[in-house]
């Protein structure tokens, strides 16, 4: 047991000290707090704060109002300024001092024609509606309970009968971040894979593997390499989501994001439980081609292949936006391959029944359990094969569990 | 047949008894059998594709054998025996990008050694190889002769029992050459058993005390190298003179050492019967005619020759090489 920590400590420390470990793992970050400043600054930069004037021919605004505790975020709203006549609002329009106005006719309400004058750009409009709204409502006398649900909008959960999911509550939180999450996740996870791929070809291809399985056993040597792997996507992916969730937090200080960030704690807990046996299986499929072929480009060719495997849900975007519940997507939610991918796609966009939760999840295990199996007598197989690839029939004889 | 022990005083570190091993249709090894003790060094002999890596990797429990046994320490092979064996394979490798140091570090920590010791004891083994100065470069940047020397480091820093070292002296300088001969004696004169498979007759004869010659799969010469020459005194012999040496019936091979020849003889063929063929012939000059001990090269280049197929299709199959 000490060597498979040894291992895996070793293969952790020499993957996170190279200079391509680095250039990613702050790379990303770096390149997602820029984009995040840059979408920051625009946003700023083009947003025009200055106030907005209105006229109140019907005497109908309650100005107290814009203070209302119904109406968020009161530091990030610009300023109204009342004008008594049209002529004084046009002049602080053209002296620059306003972005533009609002002339609320006599009989407003009754009469509901509302006009804007500006210069140039339509000024922000959102605010002075609130504004408006929040004075109709207060004015029909209602309940103030009444009143706060009128102006917030209505709040509808849709609660999925077949899974007891709740859906579309938030759009944003919901079906993007199960996404997004799932990618990085993947990705993270499918380029240390292939770093097992490059490992296996190497310690063949510099003779290092008869040294290293004269210390430590099979397992040892293939099971810590790739826990020490499996720490470097962990600690890419922590950095990533760092980076990500810090973007998120300083640009929410200057731009409205779609609906409340939470963590959609469910999806999490799926994503973990995928997570092992769909890298188990990666893993396996890695080893089984490193030690079966002779030279790392080779190997690199059947993994590219394999891969494909793996990101065939990317190609149906469409149809689980469309329809998430086409018997293709559960076909691929069900096969083991691709299961990791389309549960994280379709989590967002719908209730993924718990039967092919299960089922997905138990033959992804089964399976991730005969490669991790034959790759061990392929690895055995093939480990000292210098210069020479396994045969076909030498690999189909190791499924049988013969030594070929 | 039963293999009978070589002594019956003390344990053997290794027993290797009647180990076959076949790869598809080659018969890499048949029947091979030895023991190895404490504080002796083991020469394994053969030409190339014989079976002496495959009959190590068999021991080391990389492959496992077909039949037969193989007992280390007494008993077989355990997973923790691995820390009792320092093995330098004849496929050498250490990982190229890496700095010398950290690799020797954790190839010793592998074999059991906690890092202080490792440290501890890596720092007089680097000084004393001449590569103290060397230990923060990456091993790629280390002549083919450096990288064999960290090797024997690596080999060797956990105070193995047994030693199992493939062709030792590859790659090496004389002055090194000289160094590494005097770290197996000292191995050797610690208790340690060392096993050294190599091509280098004159290493062996200078340095093993028994050996076992494989060829093609067999061991055909097993015993201690001073009865082995006995046994084969007068099958050789040297001379100075000119001639066709080559051409002589029953001479195997023919060599030129300094201003001498030397020739190995074909077992059966008495030193007698060659003199009276190069007498018969009328266009050689003899000054000096003797018999000469032996060398283990002339013992094997006999032995090997003599098993030399009738056809070449046998020795190709054999070049299918798993050894």
């Amino acid at each position: 047991m000490r060597n498979f920590w040894l291992m895996a400590r070793y293969e952790y420390l020499k993957r996170v000290r190279t200079r391509s470990f680095l250039l990613t793992t702050l790379g990303v970050p770096a390149l997602i707090v820029v984009i995040g400043l840059v979408g920051a600054i625009t946003a700023l930069s083009e947003r025009n704060n200055s106030p907005v004037g209105y006229v109140d021919h019907a005497g109908f605004l309650n100005e107290a109002l814009y203070a209302d505790p119904y109406l968020e975020d009161m530091e990030d709203r610009i300023a109204l300024i009342p004008y008594a006549e049209e002529e004084a609002a046009r002049a602080a329009l053209e002296a620059g001092e306003i972005q533009g106005y609002y002339v609320l006719p006599a009989g407003y309400p009754q009469n509901p024609q509302i006009d804007s004058y500006y210069m140039g750009e339509a000024p922000a409009g959102s605010d002075f509606a609130d504004f408006v709204r929040a004075n109709l409502v207060a004015q029909a006398n209602i309940a103030p309970a009444t009143q706060a649900w009128l102006v917030e909008g209505p709040e509808v959960t849709v609660r999925d009968l077949n899974t007891g999911r709740e859906l579309g509550r938030d759009a944003f939180a919901g079906v993007v971040l199960p996404l997004v999450g799932g990618f990085f996740f993947f990705f993270a996870v499918m380029g240390s894979s292939g770093f097992l791929l490059q490992i296996v070809g190497d310690e063949k291809e510099n003779r290092t593997m008869e040294i290293l399985i004269t210390s430590v056993n099979p397992l040892q040597l293939i099971g810590g390499k790739a826990l020490g792997l499996i720490a470097v996507a962990l600690t890419q992916i922590t950095l990533w989501a760092l980076a990500v969730a810090v973007t998120v937090i300083v640009a929410s200080r200057f731009v409205e994001l779609p609906g409340a960030l939470t963590m959609p704690w469910s999806f999490v807990a799926v994503m973990v439980l995928y997570f092992l046996p769909s890298y188990a299986l990666i893993a396996g499929m890695m080893t089984v081609i490193g030690s079966a072929t002779t030279e790392l480009q080779q190997g690199q060719q059947i993994a590219g292949i394999l891969n494909l495997l793996f990101i065939a849900p990317f190609f149906f975007l469409v149809l689980i936006f469309s329809n998430p519940n086409s018997p293709l997507l559960v076909f691929l939610t069900l096969f083991p391959t691709t299961s990791f991918m389309t549960v994280a796609m379709r989590w967002g966009v719908t209730g993924v029944p718990t039967w092919q939760l299960v089922t997905s999840w138990t033959l992804l295990v089964a399976t991730a359990a005969a490669t991790i199996w034959l790759a061990a007598r392929v690895f055995r197989l093939g480990m000292l094969r210098y210069g020479q690839r396994v045969a076909m029939r030498e690999v189909v004889a190791a499924l049988r569990g013969m030594e070929a | 047949m039963a293999f009978s022990s070589f002594r019956e005083d003390i344990m053997a570190l290794v027993t290797v008894s009647q180990v076959s091993k076949r790869f598809g249709r080659v018969q890499a090894v048949q029947d091979v059998s030895f023991e190895v003790f404490p504080g002796e060094m083991f020469g394994m002999l053969g030409p190339n594709g014989a079976g002496k890596t495959t009959t190590i990797r068999m021991m080391m429990d990389i492959f496992e054998p077909d039949s037969g046994n193989i007992a280390l320490f007494g008993e077989p092979f355990r997973e923790e025996h691995k820390h009792r064996i320092g093995y330098m394979p004849e496929e050498r490798g250490l990982y190229k990008d890496q700095k010398l140091e950290p690799t020797l570090l954790f190839l010793a920590t592998l074999k059991g050694l906690d890092d202080k010791t490792a440290h501890a004891r890596l720092e007089p083994w680097l000084k004393r190889l001449d590569l103290w100065e060397h230990r923060h470069k990456q091993v790629q940047e280390l002549s083919k002769g450096m990288q064999q020397k960290a090797q024997i480091i690596a080999t060797l820093i956990h105070e193995p029992d047994l030693v199992v070292i493939d062709e030792p002296f590859t790659g090496l300088d004389p002055v090194n050459t000289r160094l590494v001969k005097e770290i197996f004696e000292e191995q050797r004169q610690a208790g340690r058993a060392i096993i050294m498979s190599t091509h280098q007759m004159h290493q062996v004869e200078a340095l093993c005390n028994r050996i076992v010659l494989i060829n093609k799969g067999v061991s055909v010469l097993y015993g201690r190298v001073a009865e082995i020459k006995r046994d084969f005194a007068g099958n050789a012999v040297a001379l100075d003179g000119e001639g066709p040496f080559d051409q002589l019936p029953g001479v195997l091979d023919v060599r030129r050492e300094n201003s001498s020849w030397h020739l190995s003889l074909a077992a059966g063929v008495s030193p007698q019967e060659v003199f009276r063929a190069l007498a018969a012939l009328p266009d050689v000059t003899i000054n000096r005619f003797e018999v000469a001990e032996p060398s283990l090269e002339d013992i094997f280049v006999t032995v090997v020759q003599e098993e030399q197929p009738a056809n070449g299709d046998a020795q190709e199959a054999r070049e299918v090489d798993y050894a």
